[in-house]
């Protein structure tokens, strides 16, 4: 099947990349985001696709394979809990552990007056980001870790050699997976490097949300300083892992930043004047972005599109993906926007019948990769999600 | 890009160069090396810490 795979793999990649460039491909592209979906499939618990990234891997390997789609991400599960847990990180909810082992991974934010970064803790992350992240945010946030200054323990020396050679381990195989996606079924691996928004990562990881809005009303210039310490940062890591071949595009996983997490005036002095320049940055080097715009960021449409024409690849979760056309479907691809409800629960006529609608609302002039509105964990019907793929394989030839 | 804060080391840097440099006795040898081959595994550490906040 070699030669098949790669003439396969060659005419997806070409379909897949001209849908993103905003024109029309041979026909509509599928890269449905699977992620604990692949273990249902396979045969697979949630713990096992968590904790052990090799069968992970062979869970989207056989996805892959069986529904013959464009591009897959590698591995969409993607935290991988036995790296968390070398690392000692306290804020999983580790599935087989901690929660039941057919639940996805969960992500616990501390209470506000427990966060991983103080109020008052804004000038040392502005001052030294790198050091900062070492020095006072892992200690806090591992088990093992200890802080400059506390005696060095065997578990403490251990987190950083077992988390950094498990990462190096867990990187290199990402590559190998691309290989033999490609080699096997003649799959695009469909992203490469990961963003996040600097007030984003500021709430997640650091403040929390809870302290981050009050931060914003009672410090906001040290909230401004501190995302712009952080931008560099963010930047280098993106394009650290950007693909060469400049194809596929980063993503960035945007949560929290917009309204009505946050007010109209946060997002226009704080998110977006730093994040726009990163965004700018990358696309100057040759690579999209691909927003994958978690919830409905439809009151910022209007300043994603003062973004350079084909910068970016927009997907629409909760948003009115018709809406979301109309607004900037003439300067960007657009992905997703069929509704997660619909492919756990409804039925496959249902399912035919919104990829109906919306290749005919919105990729009628190409510009459009079809996806889930969210990324699809073990509640999706395998029924429902063949239906969407035998669907538009048929109707979403141009 | 550059942050309009100044902050620490610049983005792929720990330790700089020039602070590991003050430590070593004269090179003999070729310096570029030394100083690439540090350059490139002190970026492994920087990339280990922003991807422990970035993606786990």
């Amino acid at each position: 099947m070699g030669q098949d795979a790669e003439q396969l793999y060659a005419e997806r990649m070409r379909r897949y990349t001209t849908a993103m460039r905003n024109e029309k491909p041979d026909r509509v592209p599928i890269r449905p985001f699977v992620a604990e979906f692949t273990a249902k499939y396979a045969g697979y618990t949630v713990q096992e696709v968590t904790h052990d990234y090799q069968k992970a891997f062979d869970a989207v390997r056989k996805c892959a394979a069986d529904f013959d789609w464009d591009a897959v991400v590698g591995n969409m599960v993607y935290v991988w809990t036995g790296l968390t847990e070398a690392i000692g990180l306290k804020y999983y909810a580790v599935p087989g552990q901690d929660i039941p082992a057919q639940t996805g991974f969960q992500y616990r934010e501390p209470p506000e007056n427990e966060a991983f970064m103080k109020a008052d803790e804004y000038d040392q992350l502005i001052a030294d980001p790198t050091g900062f992240l070492f020095n006072v945010w892992l200690p806090r946030v591992s088990r093992d870790v200890q802080p400059p200054g506390e005696p060095s323990t065997y578990r403490s020396n251990l987190s950083f050699l077992k988390g950094g050679m498990a990462m190096l381990q867990y990187f290199s195989d990402f590559g190998v997976q691309a290989a033999r996606l490609r080699q096997e079924s003649g799959t695009v691996s469909a992203i490469s490097g990961i963003l996040k928004a600097p007030l984003d990562i500021l709430g997640d990881k650091l403040r929390g949300y809870m302290g981050l809005t009050m931060d914003v009303f009672e410090q906001p210039d040290k909230v401004l300083a501190a995302c712009e310490s952080l931008m560099p940062h963010l930047c280098h890591i993106a394009l650290s892992g950007a693909d060469p071949d400049k194809n596929v595009p980063i993503t960035i996983w945007m949560h929290r930043g917009g309204v009505p997490f946050v007010s109209h005036e946060t997002f226009d002095r704080i998110y977006w004047p730093t994040l726009k320049p990163i965004i700018e940055e990358i696309w100057s080097h040759g690579h999209q972005v691909l927003f994958y715009a978690e919830g409905d960021w439809t009151p910022h449409l209007r300043s994603f599109a003062e973004l350079p024409e084909g910068s970016i690849v927009y997907h629409v979760d909760r948003a009115d993906i018709f809406e979301t056309h109309r607004a900037i479907g003439e300067r960007f691809c657009l992905s997703g926007g069929i509704p997660n409800f619909l492919l756990s629960y409804g039925t496959p006529d249902q399912v035919r019948e919104c990829c109906k609608k919306v290749i005919d609302g919105v990729a009628r002039d190409g510009g459009y990769v079809l996806d889930a509105s969210a990324i699809m964990q073990n509640d999706t019907s395998a029924e429902n999600l063949r239906a969407l793929t035998d669907f538009a394989r048929e109707y979403g030839v141009y | 890009m550059e942050a309009t804060t100044e902050p620490g080391p610049e983005p792929g840097v720990c330790i700089p160069w020039e602070e590991k440099l003050k430590e070593l006795p004269p090179i003999q040898g070729d310096a570029e090396l030394a100083e690439r081959v540090w350059r490139d595994v002190d970026f492994l550490a920087h990339m280990c810490i922003w991807h422990c906040l970035l993606s786990f």
